[in-house]
């Protein structure tokens, strides 16, 4: 894995640990033992697993998956020094695949 | 192995939820029973009124206590602070519902309208709203504008209700301001718990915790329907002790209970 590609990963990681402090610490480790124990998906193993992580959170939040992904994203584009802008109809995996490419870019 | 975990773990959740659903359904068709038939046993129908509702709403305690020890961590932490709330919103309503079994168990007394037991159950609401409104704002954004309106709608359409049911056999019973703001008290609480938790049902819908937002507005709803239907009847000189209302307050508890229980499973 590339020394870029091995930072987004890391800096994912973090993002995704400060978006689901959303519901507070012991939130938290609540999704993430559901994560595990329900979807089979570990915490280091989310950013293989993009796809699976956004649609286990909306199977447990519906509508407020949204606030998670958002606070995920935003974490992520500060971590890695990008501006955010809050766009319509652009979803999460939009948003991390902008920011992967704007870090590989600059990276 | 992961997945047969996983698959196993899921079975085992479904299975345990479906026998505590059960469960539930038999006590409430139980109590359905008990009160329906009360004409052949009024002794027990009086003590099995005033005694019951301090054990479920006990038992809601212990469901919303268990949660806060899962979801507990600091109090400067809101979805820690959700929780104590509603918990202490519970232990109100219960020591509100032990008041009144000492009232009529224990001191055997004629209970005054208000009493000490309604200080408590109007005191229980300003915890419980606090935790349905922390809990609604930390996911507010992902409500629409859509979601909003049909929000505002459905707590129009209620409070239209309760007035059109209340305001005539309230005014009408010549009662003194602090029994009227009391019988008024109960409904108009109820009914911003539920603009709240209306809010919450529709953030979750879709998702697991939907179940235990979809409880939470199961027991609301009983209460609402209780209230209305205990100030209409006190109003009238109606309501007695065992009366069918009761049912709705100890399905509203029973509610709580499971909506809690449900949430500690789901997450």
């Amino acid at each position: 894995m590339s020394k870029t590609k091995n930072l987004f990963r890391r800096a994912l990681l973090e993002a995704v640990d400060d978006g689901l402090l959303t519901l507070g610490e012991s939130g938290r480790k609540a999704i993430y033992f559901h994560l595990q124990s329900l979807y089979s998906l570990k915490r280091e193993d989310i950013p293989e697993h993009l796809e699976a992580f956004v649609e286990s959170l909306r199977k447990i939040f519906g509508l407020g998956a949204e606030v998670i992904e958002k606070a995920v994203i935003k974490s992520l584009y500060n971590k890695l020094g990008l501006k955010y802008e809050e766009k319509e109809n652009v979803s999460f995996l939009a948003y991390l695949k902008e920011a992967e490419q704007n870090a590989e870019r600059e990276g | 192995m992961h997945l047969l975990n996983s698959l196993q773990s899921k079975i085992q959740g479904i299975t345990h939820l479906l026998t505590i659903y059960k469960a539930s359904l038999i006590l409430m068709v139980g109590l359905a029973l008990i009160y329906t038939f009360q004409g052949y046993y009024p002794e027990f129908i009086w003590f099995f009124s005033n005694a019951f509702p301090p054990v479920i709403a006990g038992a809601a305690v212990v469901s919303a206590g268990l949660s806060l020890e899962k979801y507990w961590y600091k109090v400067r932490e809101r979805f820690s602070m959700v929780w104590l709330c509603f918990t202490f919103g519970l232990i109100f309503w219960f020591v509100g519902e032990a008041v009144w079994m000492g009232y009529t168990l224990v001191w055997g007394v004629e209970i005054p309208y208000p009493s000490v037991a309604d200080a408590f159950w109007l005191v229980g609401y300003v915890p419980f709203f606090i935790a349905l409104y922390f809990y609604v704002k930390i996911f507010g954004s992902a409500l629409s504008k859509k979601t909003l309106a049909i929000s505002i709608a459905a707590t129009a359409i209620l409070s239209l209700l309760i007035s059109i049911t209340l305001i005539t056999p309230i005014l009408g019973a010549e009662e003194d301001l602090l029994t009227l703001i009391v019988d008024f008290a109960y409904p108009l609480l109820d009914i911003a718990l539920f603009s709240v938790s209306l809010l919450g049902l529709l953030i979750f819908l879709n998702g697991k915790l939907g179940k235990s937002w979809m409880l939470i507005n199961a027991g609301i709803l009983s209460d609402v329907a209780a209230d209305i239907l205990f100030s209409y009847t006190t109003a009238q000189g109606i309501y007695y002790t065992g009366h069918l209302l009761e049912l709705l307050y100890h399905f509203g508890y029973l509610s709580f209970l499971l909506a809690f229980y449900v949430h500690t499973k789901e997450l």
